[in-house]
């Protein structure tokens, strides 16, 4: 028989076995190909020029990750595989066939359960990606008809991708078959893997990370300026390495105690499942480590999404707050604007406000002067009384300013406060920052200081007064009415009138935001299916390797229900260890989202670990019912 | 006291393959087995030793007969109840130990104990007890791929004792032995049988194995063609197991 019939009999044969992980590949395949359509095909462009280029950076970013995420997953399920094939195609060592030819007959079979895998996926993934798109779209509510077209670029960038990741893996499996003695690979199985190392090594690597994983929380949420984006990073970095770090040195060292206390041991079930854990120890911490960080990914993805969404809406509230302004030299022209707008539309509500216009002063610290517009600390009060806006500021002392800022989609600066200002030529200590829009879209654009009355009187003279003029309109869908009539107006007298802002309440200028949030919507589903079926699929492999143990314990008299529970409780430690450590981590890394976002986010975080918790329940119940049947602990009818 | 009956075995027949086309491979076969014995079934291949086994030991069941252990017959209860008198009242020893490679030595010889809800502090001792016994303590702390052929299944020996079960079955408990382990492991077995009266069937091909019993069935062709006892030493009981085989023919092997 040559080497390419003995490896499509072995392939046939063992499909079965390998399903979950066909399955899973193929899976990955195909929501690489979904996302990469979403840049090929024409589905973005109906968002217009400026907001399709920023969502496919966005998807290019998100493709970025998947890739990441496609690494680590081919690397840990074509490990899973290389074990159990050991084993298996080792015996063929006694055959007398070269570890070469076994490395070659390893790479064939590998090669047609990634060859059925990518097929699988792309061929689901081309009759997956006009629903992928319309969810997509229905989720970012964007009304869109969406229509198939194939493409090929995304199928060959697709399969490129993956056939490149995998080939790497799949050649690094040759070569450790060639290396590996015969021994080796007869026993791959049967050994186990019990962590040989002295404890106070595994204890230091247990309390380091812990450290490491205190100390990435600590630098999430600690506060700070500019250096918030590094901090940010840093924290990524220090949490992974922390979460990898404590299942390496705590979950070896924890249950090799448990193990030699016997009388621990020697109560309930424990002497089954604990040793089960520790025979597969260095599998078991990879893979919680790994699920771990990818459910934090998925939660904090979800959560990104959704304060960047909330903050979006809130920005569009922010500047709807005024339908027109009116900015001009003179405190009275509402005499003429009131009228104009009236004739068209009802007013709901106007506010006229003074801005003093004020520069920073000769100050050696600024590379160039600022200018800033102050604002008096009793005509917000009155303002806000007429805008129905909140005002619960105290006023400022004589040296202090309150900065009336605006809503940023994603600011990174976490601490606003205790900053001074330079105002004419004297500092100014900033107590508070309020994103109120008292000034609506003009806030945008400038920065304000809200300032005591006495020194508004008395930084009078050294500025230039400007007043604006705010209305808002009962129906601002109507806003159109009056563009002609104040046109003429603010066009006709350019030395009163200095500027003119209407608000379309329909602008799409952000649209991509929407598509960015249900990216990040997608994605929690994504890494927390990913999460779900990595921890199955090891679990899946488990169970063929317990069926000779489960065996031999029914043949010793043990009743399936004990044995069943000794599973059920194995496989609940597999669930809830990583879960329990995300949830952890997960109030950290959206705590810190909280500060940067300036929103409270606890539901949310509290939601999606439920929602995770669901499909972890959903899992385990999968799991344990087809532990059972793979362990011949159920009758497979 | 050695005359209680603890299991006894009647008419036992058992058929193969579908209707119309079965083989009988045990063809009415009655044994007592009583406490403190320690007896050996031998026979050819294919003379339906291992069915026996298999049948007494609850793991199949007989077409025809009864068979009555620790009073009840066990071709008549429920799984449940089946499973329970395998864990409390039978040992099993295996040709190929199945010991679990999960776990170390000790544990393995503690699991039925712990797995029955038995304090784990008298699971301790009576681990340490056995292991003394079969001159284990050294490995205890050795996981299966750790140890050689006859402490493996030394170790699953205490396992099989340390329940106090009524009876011990042995399926070629030396198949997988060199005649040194093998040794050792029959010379534990007598020890066990004399000192702490455990009841011994023990199924082998082996003529040397079978001559550390008290007493010798041979099996042939589905049938018990004789009963043989132990004299005064083992090596005369060898000799006359030896001369009733060549008398019968047949492969032993």
């Amino acid at each position: 028989m040559s080497m390419g019939k003995l490896a499509l009999q072995n392939f046939k044969s063992s499909f079965k076995n390998y399903l979950a992980l066909i399955l899973s590949l193929g899976f990955t395949v195909l929501i690489f190909l979904n996302f990469q359509y979403l840049v090929y095909s024409d589905a973005l462009t109906i968002l217009g020029q400026q907001n399709a280029e920023y969502s496919e950076i966005l998807v290019q970013v998100v493709s970025v990750v998947l890739v990441c995420f496609i690494f680590f997953f081919l690397w840990y399920s074509t490990n899973v595989f290389l074990t159990k094939r050991k084993k298996e195609i080792g015996i063929y060592i006694f055959m007398g066939l070269t570890n070469q030819k076994i490395g070659r007959l390893y790479m064939m079979e590998s090669m047609m359960t990634g060859g059925t895998a990518l097929a699988l996926g792309i061929g689901a993934g081309i009759l997956t990606t006009r629903l992928f798109q319309m969810i997509l779209m229905a989720l970012s509510g964007i009304a869109a008809d969406i229509q198939f077209h194939f493409v090929l670029q995304p199928i060959l960038i697709t399969a490129a991708v993956y056939l490149a990741i995998y080939f790497l893996f799949v050649l690094k499996g040759y070569v450790s078959i060639v290396r590996s003695s015969v021994l080796d690979m007869v026993s791959a199985n049967r050994k186990n893997e019990y962590v040989q190392q002295k404890n106070w090594i595994l204890m230091g690597k247990a309390i380091a990370g812990t450290g490491i994983l205190a100390s990435g929380y600590y630098m999430a949420t600690k506060d700070g300026g500019q250096e918030v984006m590094g901090n940010v990073m840093i924290a990524v970095i220090l949490v992974i390495i922390g979460i990898y770090l404590l299942f390496d040195g705590l979950l070896p060292v924890l249950f090799q105690k448990l193990a030699k206390n016997k009388r621990f041991l020697y109560q309930k079930e424990r002497t089954l499942w604990i040793n089960n854990v520790i025979f597969r120890m260095k599998k078991n911490y990879r893979t919680y480590a790994m699920v771990c960080i990818l459910m934090l990914c998925s939660v904090t993805a979800l959560a990104t999404g959704f304060a960047m969404n909330e903050r979006y809406e809130n920005i569009q509230h922010f500047r709807n707050t005024y339908t027109y302004q009116l900015l001009g030299s003179q405190p009275d022209l509402d005499r003429q604007i009131t009228p104009l707008i009236e004739k068209e539309n009802p007013i709901e509500y106007s506010t006229r406000a003074e801005i003093l216009m004020l520069d920073s002063g000769q100050d050696a610290s600024e590379s160039y002067q600022k200018i800033y517009g102050l604002l008096s600390y009793s005509q917000i009060r009155e303002l806000a009384g007429l805008a129905n806006l909140k005002c619960d500021i105290e006023e400022p002392a004589d040296d202090e300013v309150i900065s009336v800022s605006h809503l940023y989609l994603l600011s990174l600066m976490t601490n606003r406060n205790h900053v001074n200002v330079t105002l004419d030529g004297k500092e100014y200590h900033q107590t508070a920052e309020i994103n109120e829009p008292y000034l609506g879209y003009l806030q945008e654009d400038m920065e304000y200081y809200l300032v005591n009355d006495r020194v508004f009187q008395m930084l009078l003279p050294k500025g230039q007064v400007l007043y604006t003029y705010n209305y808002r309109i009962t129906d601002p869908l109507n806003y159109k009415a009056s563009l002609d009539e104040l046109d003429a107006l603010t066009n006709g007298n350019p030395d009163v009138y200095t500027g003119r802002i209407a608000i379309d309440p329909e602008n799409k200028g952000d649209e991509w935001i929407k598509v960015a949030y249900s990216v990040c919507v997608f994605m929690f589903l994504v890494f927390v299916m990913a999460s779900g079926s990595i921890l199955f699929m090891k679990l899946y492999n488990d169970a063929f390797e317990e069926k000779e143990r489960y065996g031999v314990l029914q043949k010793l008299g043990y009743q399936r229900n004990k044995l069943r529970k000794a599973i059920s409780r194995e496989l609940a430690f597999a669930y809830v260890l990583p879960f329990a450590i995300m949830t952890l981590s997960s109030y950290f890394s959206i705590h810190a989202l909280e500060k940067m976002m300036n929103t409270s986010l606890l539901i949310l975080n509290m939601v999606s670990v439920a929602i995770i918790l669901l499909f972890f329940l959903l899992c385990y119940l999968l799991s344990v019912s087809m532990y059972q049947k793979n362990a011949g602990l159920k009758k497979s009818s | 006291m050695s005359e209680t009956k603890v299991a006894e075995i009647k008419n036992l027949v058992k058929d193969y393959g579908t209707r119309g086309f079965q083989t009988r491979v045990l063809k009415g076969i009655d044994l007592k087995i009583n406490r403190n014995d320690f007896t050996a079934i031998m026979g050819p291949s294919g003379s339906g030793k291992t069915t026996l086994l298999n049948i007494l030991s609850s793991i199949d069941k007989p077409t025809q007969g009864s068979v009555i252990l620790d009073g009840k017959d066990i071709t008549r209860i429920s799984n449940r109840e089946l499973s329970n008198l395998r864990r409390d009242k039978i040992g099993f020893i295996f040709q190929d130990y199945n010991l679990l490679d999960t776990m170390t030595l000790q544990d393995n010889i503690a699991l039925p104990l712990s797995l029955n809800g038995v304090s784990s502090k008298i699971c301790l001792e009576k681990t340490l007890e056995l292991a003394e016994t079969f001159g284990l303590t050294q490995h205890l702390k050795k996981y299966p791929y750790q140890l050689s052929g006859g402490q493996k299944q030394r170790g699953a020996t205490c396992r099989a004792l340390i329940t106090d079960p009524e009876i011990i079955f042995a399926d070629e408990p030396t198949g997988a032995l060199d005649s040194k382990s093998s040794r050792d492991l029959l010379e534990c077995l007598r020890l066990v049988n004399d000192q702490q009266k455990a009841t011994i069937l023990m199924v082998t091909h082996d003529a040397f194995c079978a001559s550390y019993a008290k007493d010798v069935y041979i099996l042939s062709d589905g049938k018990i063609q004789c009963r043989l006892s132990r004299g005064l030493t083992r090596k005369e009981f060898y000799d006359r197991i030896i001369d009733m085989q060549s008398s019968m023919g047949g492969d032993f092997s």
